[in-house]
């Protein structure tokens, strides 16, 4: 591969002096406004729907109670945007005067520090630094819940929390934690390094790459809101007509949802048209770096799936609100209707999570073995294979359900298929090692422990997939370790390995090495005594999200809360590093591993648009290896 | 001219047995070899020894069937699982430290006739278990529908956080499962209100109990002893506890009980 | 972050920072469970039976326990009502959610009930069963069952059967107060006994449809610890 650049500077237009709106503007006023709109609009909503009775208010109904906290969220998320001026532009070209470009230039954050992260900065490396810090801070909520419910699941008798307590916290732990995976990869290394990868000099649509990173951020703190209505007690499935009955914290679980599927598709659909139009010149389709194709192929894959679970979410707000009765069977609706709705999104969803995460690894094996990726083409292939299939296998999550018993035999042969796709990326890793003598470092430790993680995981899914085992298996224990094994064991390894690859481009400094061998170790061998206990306690039959148990699952139990504490303390080790790191770590040279793809030739900082002049590019970048 | 080229292929082109023998004869290859029975025999006896010890006691044909695909499909990935892993366990053993990259290794990019038998390899395996599961599916299909004649029906209905059984035949209500062994039984599943899934653990089957509509399941208990019933769909606060007893008993005991508890045997 | 200036430090001192990070963040993880913990232990204070002589039961002389309880409707029918309640909620709520009865005991239990009722979602939970011969007196009459439509909440007494505990189920449905004597501030006693056996954990729960307004009426107040729910530990000695 060659590239060509040069190092010439670019003049830079005087920042517009009189000061336009714009830069007045930053996540603080988004915060106030978005609370003084929510705080109004409460207000007038609780006005337009109390009663009275003699004088004194009658409490509100459940309906009107779910009326008045959905409108407050919604309005949160609307104003935030506003007081950050997210429709700043938009409005701008309805009045058919567009930006400057001055202010385009202040939008990008140029010349303004550190300032641009707390801005709706269009920059696409902000961008990615704003997704790493919400995903490593998701990670850690999620992270403590999961502590919580070990600590809680450590010995029978249920002494730790009260159910309602322990039904949030495993439903909350669930849904923080798909939110962190789905964006752990495409969010930081998509949006800082992806661009820098295909010879980009930003994203496609700027503005809406910062829309889908402040959109996310709204939905955070109404997450966290459910804990202080009541909490949710449905699991991150959120099964109807559970979800119907529950109290207000479901609320926020909705409204969650709802403003994550707009940020996903924002995001989803700027990374795609990204990459099939801003390739630079002579990045054919062969020779686009494969952590390029599998997150494409994974947010190409969130486009359609997202949409479906906002669907059944604005139909279970609806439900809840004007009693429309889409999934209460004792109105005509039915549950079913949800759980199809919910597993076409759910199975795919699976697939964004894990397809980034191995395309990470997959980006990072030749650089450290010294060789070509093993068969570009069967990568390929595995990720729209699996992506293909991925579409067809929802209802392997309702064998059990009555739905359709008849469909299951269907069901099965679409699943089990998906062992073929998923064989070729076994094939792609183990033919990239062969022979190979790997440089062992963090990023290719985490390709090992992706390795074994991903085989239990695959092989548990195998007789997940078997209707007569699923008979058994289905909503025990088992299916939580098996899950774990795929989404933690699997993709989190994945984004980690692929952080500690990208981290020295990301911040100009080393993650410290020591700190990462010691947490990996922690991490994954407290990963397989944690899910090894899980995978015990379910082949004896105890059911998953139950916060008591017989004593005869006490041992696999303990055995699982050790493993979840090792774990923790590792993650714990993990962020002290990467925070310790940005600021003390060794400074980074340029191309610290000696890769070939494009984010290696750009210094740090990474200049505002990337390249002074696009590289050209004549091969791909695994010309790694010698004869031949 | 042909008769040149013969003869130097003759001397320079290993047979196919040649090669072989020279393939194993290398140090990463027979490594790799060992490794890979290391492995698969770890696999297989992971399979063989911890279902088995894990697993409740099996007491129908459906439970017995969940088993030996966990324990069959366990020990038919052995050898996959043993390939992989000890690809990646002598590749390990290679490793390479400092700071700075080791040697290119060689640049090979692809190799078309192992991507080819790995797919197909894949596909076969796929088949196998395809073929396994609806095997089992279709034998377990017609054994419910040659046996409905003579099974007893229990009506099981969930309600937030309790079972209850009702039996039609025999005229009783019950919060306990009690069943007679050998007879075949066809649990109607319904719900007075959420979802609840009904498990009764040690017969190896489940199906969701949803409101207004009726789920079906049938087994045939093979042996006398204690069953489980639990909840396997999260339904609110007590799902925990949404559990009961009950037992596979001979019919005599079985019709005693019944009558004890106000019904009618037939 | 702007410019990577060399701003590294010595190995010491990076070890100690490492090492706080990590005694905080572990005291961050315990600090959430701590107040996690707090937050769910109060709502279930310990009641508990207490012994009085003995009874024979089956040809068995049996420790004779006693305790007693009310169950009082919402705030809003209360206010409208009249009814002297110990302490308000917004919802109806049994006076004791953590009861604690001893082992191989006959328990004796008192509910002095006051709220009205409607229909049982399952018909089941209108007979009584587990108690001495499955019955119960209402105001001093016996009986084996109600009408499922004219219960108000029951006590449904269950737990984990699999665990090395012994089986317990007892299912009492306490008799509606008819709305015309609602406004009298009416009641019905309701007194049934039964027999533990060894140690254990429990729970118990209504079966009354008593969470209006939701789907199955089993949400709000059904959905909540310690209204219409509670543990029952049985203890030896
Ligand atoms: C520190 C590591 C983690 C621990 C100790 C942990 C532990 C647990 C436990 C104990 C449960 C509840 C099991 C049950 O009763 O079904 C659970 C559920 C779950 N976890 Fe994790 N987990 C961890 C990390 C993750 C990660 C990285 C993900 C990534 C997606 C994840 C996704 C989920 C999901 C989706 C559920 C299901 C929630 C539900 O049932 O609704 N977990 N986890
Ligand atoms: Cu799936
Ligand atoms: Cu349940
Ligand atoms: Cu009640």
């Amino acid at each position: 591969m060659s590239t060509s650049t040069k190092s010439k500077d670019v003049a830079r237009p005087v920042p517009n002096p009189k000061r336009s709106l714009i830069t007045r503007l930053h996540m603080g006023t988004g915060v106030v406004v978005g609370v003084i709109l929510a705080a109004i609009v409460y207000y007038l909503l609780k006005k337009s729907l109390l009663t009275y009775t003699d004088g004194a208010a009658d409490p509100l109904s459940p309906h009107d109670n779910n009326i008045l906290l959905l409108g407050t969220m919604f309005t949160w998320s609307i104003g935030f945007m506003i007081g950050i001026g997210a429709l700043i532009g938009p409005w701008r070209w309805l009045v058919g005067k567009d930006l400057t470009d001055e202010e385009i230039l202040y939008m990008a954050g140029d010349g303004q520090g550190v300032k641009r992260y707390f801005k709706y900065c269009t920059d696409h490396k902000v961008v990615g630094i704003q997704y790493l810090v919400g995903v490593m801070t998701l990670l850690g909520v999620g992270g403590t819940m999961a502590m919580m419910i070990r600590t809680s699941l450590a010995r029978p008798g249920a002494h730790f929390v009260t159910p309602t307590v322990y039904n949030s916290l495993v439903g909350l732990h669930g849904i923080t934690m798909i939110i962190a995976m789905i964006i752990v990869a495409t969010g930081p290394f998509g949006n800082y390094i992806m661009p820098i990868m295909i010879g980009a000099y930003d994203m496609a649509f700027p503005r809406l790459n910062a829309l889908s990173w402040w959109v996310l951020f709204t939905a955070i703190p109404v997450l966290c809101s459910a804990w202080f209505l009541g909490g949710i007690p449905t699991g991150w499935t959120a099964y109807a007509p559970l979800s119907i009955q529950a109290g207000p914290g479901m609320n926020a679980f909705i409204a969650t949802i709802i403003i994550f599927a707009v940020s996903t598709a924002v995001a989803g659909m700027n990374i795609t048209t990204t990459v099939v139009a801003m390739r630079t010149k002579g990045m054919k389709w062969n020779r686009v770096p494969i952590f390029v194709i599998g997150s494409t192929i994974s947010v190409a894959l969130a486009i359609p799936a997202f949409p479906t679970f906002m669907v059944s979410m604005i139909m279970t707000g609806l439900d809840r609100t004007y009693n429309t009765g889409f999934f209460d069977a004792n109105m005509g609706g039915s549950g079913w209707l949800y759980a199809n709705l919910f597993w076409i999104m759910g199975h795919p969803e699976v697939y964004v999570i894990l397809i980034p995460g191995v395309a990470a690894l997959m980006e990072i094996a030749p650089v450290f073995v010294r060789k070509p990726l093993f068969s570009y083409n069967a990568a390929i292939m595995g990720f729209a294979g699996i992506a293909g299939l991925s579409i067809l296998v929802w209802a392997h999550h309702m064998y059990i359900a009555g739905w359709a018993p008849s469909l299951n035999g269907a069901f099965m042969v679409t699943t089990e298929m998906i062992s073929i796709p998923t064989g070729l990326l076994f094939l792609v890793l183990i033919g990239t090692l062969w022979r190979g003598k790997p440089w062992m470092k963090l990023p290719m430790l985490s390709i090992f422990a992706f390795i074994w993680d991903f085989l239990i995981g695959g092989i548990t899914g195998i007789y997940l997939s078997d209707v007569p085992a699923d008979g058994y298996l289905h909503g025990s224990m088992f299916v939580t370790a098996h899950f774990h094994f795929t989404l933690m064991g699997a993709a989190l390894t994945g984004a980690i390995g692929g952080l500690a690859y990208w981290y020295p481009k990301m911040t100009g400094r080393m993650l410290n090495e020591r700190a990462g061998y010691i947490s990996f170790w922690f991490v994954q061998i407290g990963f397989n005594v944690l899910f090894f206990g899980m995978f015990m306690a379910g082949a004896e039959g105890q059911p998953r999200r139950v916060l008591d148990y017989a004593a005869l699952y006490k041992n696999s139990n303990l055995i699982s809360t050790i493993g979840a504490y090792s774990v923790g303390i590792g993650m714990i080790i993990l962020l002290w590093a990467v925070i310790h790191s940005a600021r003390h770590g060794k400074v980074a040279p340029m191309n610290p591993w000696g890769a070939k793809t494009l984010e290696w030739t750009v210094p740090y900082p990474v200049p505002l648009t990337n390249f002074d002049e696009l590289p050209i590019i004549t091969s791909d970048p695994y010309g790694y290896g010698k004869g031949k | 001219m042909a008769n040149s080229s013969d003869h130097n292929a003759e001397v320079l082109t290993p047979t196919p047995g040649e090669r072989l023998t020279h393939f194993f004869a290398r140090r990463d290859v027979k490594r790799t070899t060992v490794l890979f029975f290391l492995w698969t025999a770890l696999f297989v006896v992971l399979g063989l020894v911890f279902y088995p010890k894990w697993m409740p006691e099996i007491m129908s044909k459906e439970m017995k069937s969940a088993e030996s695909i966990m324990i069959w499909f366990t020990v038919i990935s052995a050898p996959i699982a043993g390939l992989v892993l000890a690809i990646a366990t002598n590749s390990f053993m290679d490793m390479h430290r400092g700071d700075n990259p080791p040697e290119d290794g060689p640049a090979i990019r692809t190799h078309g006739p192992i991507v080819a038998v790995w797919t197909v390899g894949s596909l076969v395996f796929a088949l196998v278990a395809i073929a396994w599961g609806l095997i089992e599916v279709n034998s377990q299909a017609v054994a419910a529908a040659s046996d409905a004649k003579s099974a007893i029906t229990v009506e099981v209905t969930g309600s937030q956080w309790l079972w209850t059984f009702n039996y039609p035949a025999q005229g009783i209500e019950t919060h306990e499962l009690n069943l007679p062994v050998g007879v075949p039984v066809i649990f109607d599943v319904k719900s007075a209100d959420v979802n609840h899934s009904f498990w009764p653990v040690q017969l190896g089957v489940k199906v969701d109990a949803n409101a207004q509509v009726t789920t079906v399941i049938h087994t045939t208990p093979t042996k006398v002893g204690v069953i489980e019933v639990k909840c396997a769909e999260l339904c609110g606060l007590y799902h925990a506890y949404m559990e009961t007893n009950g037992a596979v008993m001979s019919p005599s005991d079985f019709n005693a009980w019944v009558l004890a508890q106000g019904g009618h045997t037939a | 972050m702007e410019t990577a200036t060399h701003n590294e430090v010595s190995g010491g001192k990076r070890l100690a920072s490492a090492i706080a990070f990590l005694f905080l963040g572990v005291a961050v993880v315990a600090t959430v469970g701590f107040t996690l913990h707090s937050v769910s232990k109060e709502s279930q204070p310990k009641t508990y039976a207490t012994v009085n002589g003995t009874v024979t039961v089956d040809g068995k002389e049996l420790p004779h326990a006693f305790i007693s309880q009310s169950v009082f409707p919402d705030d809003a029918s209360a206010r409208a009502n009249n009814v002297n309640r110990t302490n308000t909620h917004p919802w109806p709520f049994y006076t004791d959610s953590h009861l604690v009865l001893p082992a191989h005991s006959v328990v004796t239990m008192t509910l002095k009930v006051y709220d009205g009722g409607e229909e049982l979602n399952t018909n089941y939970f209108a007979k009584v069963v587990g108690t001495i011969d499955n019955m119960m007196t209402v105001d001093g009459q016996q009986v084996s069952s109600l009408p499922p439509t004219e219960v108000q909440h029951t006590f449904t007494l269950h737990g984990l059967p699999t665990s090395t505990q012994e089986p317990l189920f007892v299912n009492v449905p306490l008799p509606k107060v008819q709305d015309a004597d609602m406004e009298k501030n009416g009641s019905h006693l309701v007194v049934f006994s039964f027999v533990t056996g060894g140690a254990g954990e429990y729970v118990w729960n209504c079966e009354y449809p008593c969470g209006d307004g939701t789907y199955a009426k089993f949400g709000a107040v059904m959905g909540q610890n310690g209204y219409m729910s509670g543990k029952v530990s049985v203890v030896n000695g």
